[in-house]
């Protein structure tokens, strides 16, 4: 064997001594800076997150990604969290209930994840959320919007291990008919999704907006399933009830679509009250540019031109520069997730489950949206999401808010039946 | 009411009409090669991409890019014909299902690689781009176009097949390879040339539903290849007459549904499948086997 490489004794001895090394190192080399008193914490801190990159909605996945990485390079340059190095692995959860289990049991089975983020659909976070409580482990929900999921499945049911950092359908159908009563209009229409999500926010919206304005009538309604690229049939439907307002929780491309095939038919001249709950999606705004008409109510989970602070116009300017993309509300979500995890984390001295469930009630977290806070009772982040009627501006390629209209959220947020410092936020 | 009902039947045959263009191309590609070519949607998907970023080259002249963007395309349906399809036309049916499917996979990533994951709003079209008013409402002009552009491709491709040579060489290698290889045809590269066709129809489809459907998507091209596969298994594998009165039957059928049973839409291309499977299970135009 000569000397041409290291025999077996040698390799035994190299094993020994870096195992010694190891297992000695953190007794021998004594821990400095300001992680030194909580040795709980070994690194790195790994979080699983699965969005769906796959698909007619795979821009989302990229979406998520761009912020869930911008905050780990960040949290990683900054020293970490409490010392340890942030690891994210992605996966592709193809928007199937199925494969989004199958992820997250790979993810801490098999991968060894220490959290779990992400999740685009309604189902799949429904059906997620019995798996987490069975492998005991935060799952921080950034764009599913079902109410169920936080009133039912945390609340109802006590499963602690799943958190929601992103507005759920309230605001999408409450904070909407907050919107609605303050318009001249009386009868209303719909073309949303035919399925879960879609059906949930039409019905918020008619039972909140019949309360706050008992004179409103609501007049057609029309359901598009998933992966409709034709509305024609719909629109007609809308144009045939002819109502003065016009609500449609159509989301992503088939919003894009939709608009652009309303605007050929001229809806929007007939109906001049158009509310669109999910339309401050940056993929919607980019995606219809100038096609996108003027004096729309549009809203989302986050828009980047509120708040106006210099935590949120930092940060938007950072992931311009970063990704040359504003960013869309799932890449905030993504993002502030990191940091909910890194404050939790810290916060409990220990990435154990439940010390970070402990950690992350009621907890508030400045994030570029603004204030969070994790509502004890039912894990959902309380936080304030403007409403804006859509106009140009020079300085973008597509059409922004112009008169912004924030519904507080402890107004909007739906209440479920408990009281304590977690359902008083302090906005 | 009678707006209503024009309308409505002017969106179903402007869908009809749609889904023709694609189903065309597919319904050609069974009809003589004896391929299911699952792939197929991914010709339209990368047809209209294609067609987009040539747009921007050609200075925003859509005619310019639907003449070359498809032509694109069929460089790829070259090579996927050539290189690959042509080792398992002897085998069974699932390896030719299993071949055109793993395209489908690559085409659609291919397609995320090149121009990301998002999805891309498309440009008008000058001159067509505008809507018109029929009885009070309007309807636009690109739908009209629609649907005059589909009976064109229809009878053209009749006269093709059934008025050419070309096309008499075609039916005989469809009918019976062996004995048009014995008196001269060069069945292989008629084959090629088919089935490169049909890729160019397909992207034409494609190149066409980028002011249509207004959007890019990758994965687009599965969710038409659906109402293709629906169509061409009603009007009978393989017989383009029937494809295009499936589609014309579907389009309506789901205009109509959508308007005034709109709690069974999803169902009712279904139900007419079944029953048109169960009355005829050739299909509509299909030969019995």
């Amino acid at each position: 064997m000569g000397n041409k490489g290291i025999t077996r004794r040698d390799f035994m001895k190299a094993g020994v001594f870096t195992a010694g090394a190891i297992a000695l190192g953190p007794g021998v080399l004594k821990p400095i800076g300001a992680w030194a008193a909580t040795p709980a914490i070994k690194g790195p801190i790994k979080v699983g997150y699965q969005a769906v990159m796959s698909g007619t909605l795979a821009g989302y996945g990229e979406f998520h990604k761009m912020g869930a990485v911008m905050a780990m390079e960040e949290i990683n340059a900054a020293g970490g969290i409490a010392g340890a190095k942030l690891e994210i692995e992605f996966r592709d959860s193809t928007l199937k209930a199925p494969e989004a289990i199958k992820n997250a049991r790979y993810f801490v089975d098999s991968w060894g994840a220490d959290f779990l983020g992400g999740i685009d659909s309604s189902g799949q976070a429904l059906a997620l959320a019995p798996v987490m409580k069975e492998l005991d482990r935060i799952l921080m929900v950034t764009h599913a919007a079902t109410e169920k999921l936080t009133e039912d499945q945390v609340f109802k049911n006590g499963i602690k291990q799943v958190f929601r950092i992103c507005t759920p359908t309230y605001q999408d159908g409450n904070a909407a008919a907050f919107i609605a009563k303050d318009l001249s209009a009386k009868t209303w229409a719909t073309v949303s999704p035919k399925y879960e999500y879609g059906y949930t926010c039409w019905e918020m919206f008619k039972n909140t907006l019949g309360k706050l304005k008992p004179d409103a009538q609501f007049t057609a309604e029309s359901w598009a399933p998933f992966g409709t690229t034709d509305f024609r049939s719909h629109i007609n439907t809308i144009m045939d009830a002819s109502p003065d307002g016009f609500y449609s929780t159509e989301w992503a491309g088939e919003l894009i679509t939709f608009v652009k095939q309303a605007k050929q038919a001229g809806m929007f001249d007939k109906i001049k009250h158009v509310l669109l709950p999910v339309g401050a999606a940056m993929d919607v705004l980019e995606g219809l540019g100038n096609e996108m008409p003027d004096n729309i109510w549009i809203s989302g989970r986050y828009f980047f031109q509120y708040p106006d602070t210099p935590m949120n116009n930092d940060w938007v300017a950072r992931f311009h520069k970063r990704w040359n993309h504003y960013p869309a509300y799932v890449s905030e979500t993504g993002y502030s997730t990191m940091y909910a995890f890194k404050k939790a984390v810290e916060a409990a001295g220990s990435k154990d489950t439940a010390k970070v469930i402990s950690a992350l009630e009621g907890m508030t977290l400045a994030s570029p949206a603004g204030d969070r806070v994790f509502r004890k009772e039912d894990h959902q982040a309380m936080y304030e999401v403007p409403w804006g009627l859509t106009k140009s501006d020079p300085k973008y390629p597509f059409k922004v808010m112009g008169k912004q209209v924030v519904i507080p959220a402890k107004e909007c947020f739906n209440r479920p039946p408990f009281e304590g410092p977690g359902t008083k936020p302090p906005f | 009411m009678l707006e209503s009902i024009v309308h409505v039947c002017l969106a179903g045959l402007s869908t009809g009409m749609f889904i023709w263009l694609v189903a065309s191309g597919l319904t050609l590609i069974f009809g003589v090669l004896g391929v299911l070519n699952f792939a197929h949607g991914s010709f339209y998907m990368l047809g209209a991409y294609f067609c987009y970023t040539l747009l921007g080259f050609l200075g925003h002249n859509f005619w310019l890019g639907l003449l070359f963007g498809p032509l694109c395309v069929c460089v790829v349906g070259f090579v996927v014909e050539r290189y690959f399809l042509r080792y398992v036309y002897h085998l069974a049916l699932p390896y030719q299902l299993l071949l055109t499917f793993a395209f489908v996979l690559l085409f659609d990533d291919l397609v995320k690689v090149i121009w990301g994951g998002g999805s891309i709003g498309s440009p008008t079209v000058p001159g067509l781009s505008g809507s018109i008013p029929i009885l009070g409402r309007n309807f636009p002009v690109y739908n009209l176009f629609i649907i005059g552009v589909g009976p064109l491709v229809a009878v053209g491709m009749w006269a093709l097949l059934e008025k050419t040579w070309w096309g008499r060489t075609i039916r005989a290698a469809s009918s019976d390879r062996e004995m048009a290889s014995a008196i001269g045809v060069r069945v292989p590269a008629l084959f090629t040339a088919v089935f490169v066709f049909g890729t160019w129809l397909g992207a034409m489809g494609g190149g066409l539903a980028v002011p249509y459907v207004g959007l890019l998507t990758p994965g687009m091209g599965e969710a038409i290849i659906i109402d293709a596969f629906v169509v061409a298994v009603i009007g009978g594998l393989g017989s383009l007459k029937g494809a295009f009165l499936g589609a014309l039957i579907i389009g309506l059928l789901s205009s109509f549904g959508t308007r005034f049973i709109p709690t069974f839409d999803m169902f009712l291309t279904f139900i007419l499948m079944a029953a048109v499977l169960l009355w005829r299970p050739q299909g509509l135009f299909g030969e019995a086997a």
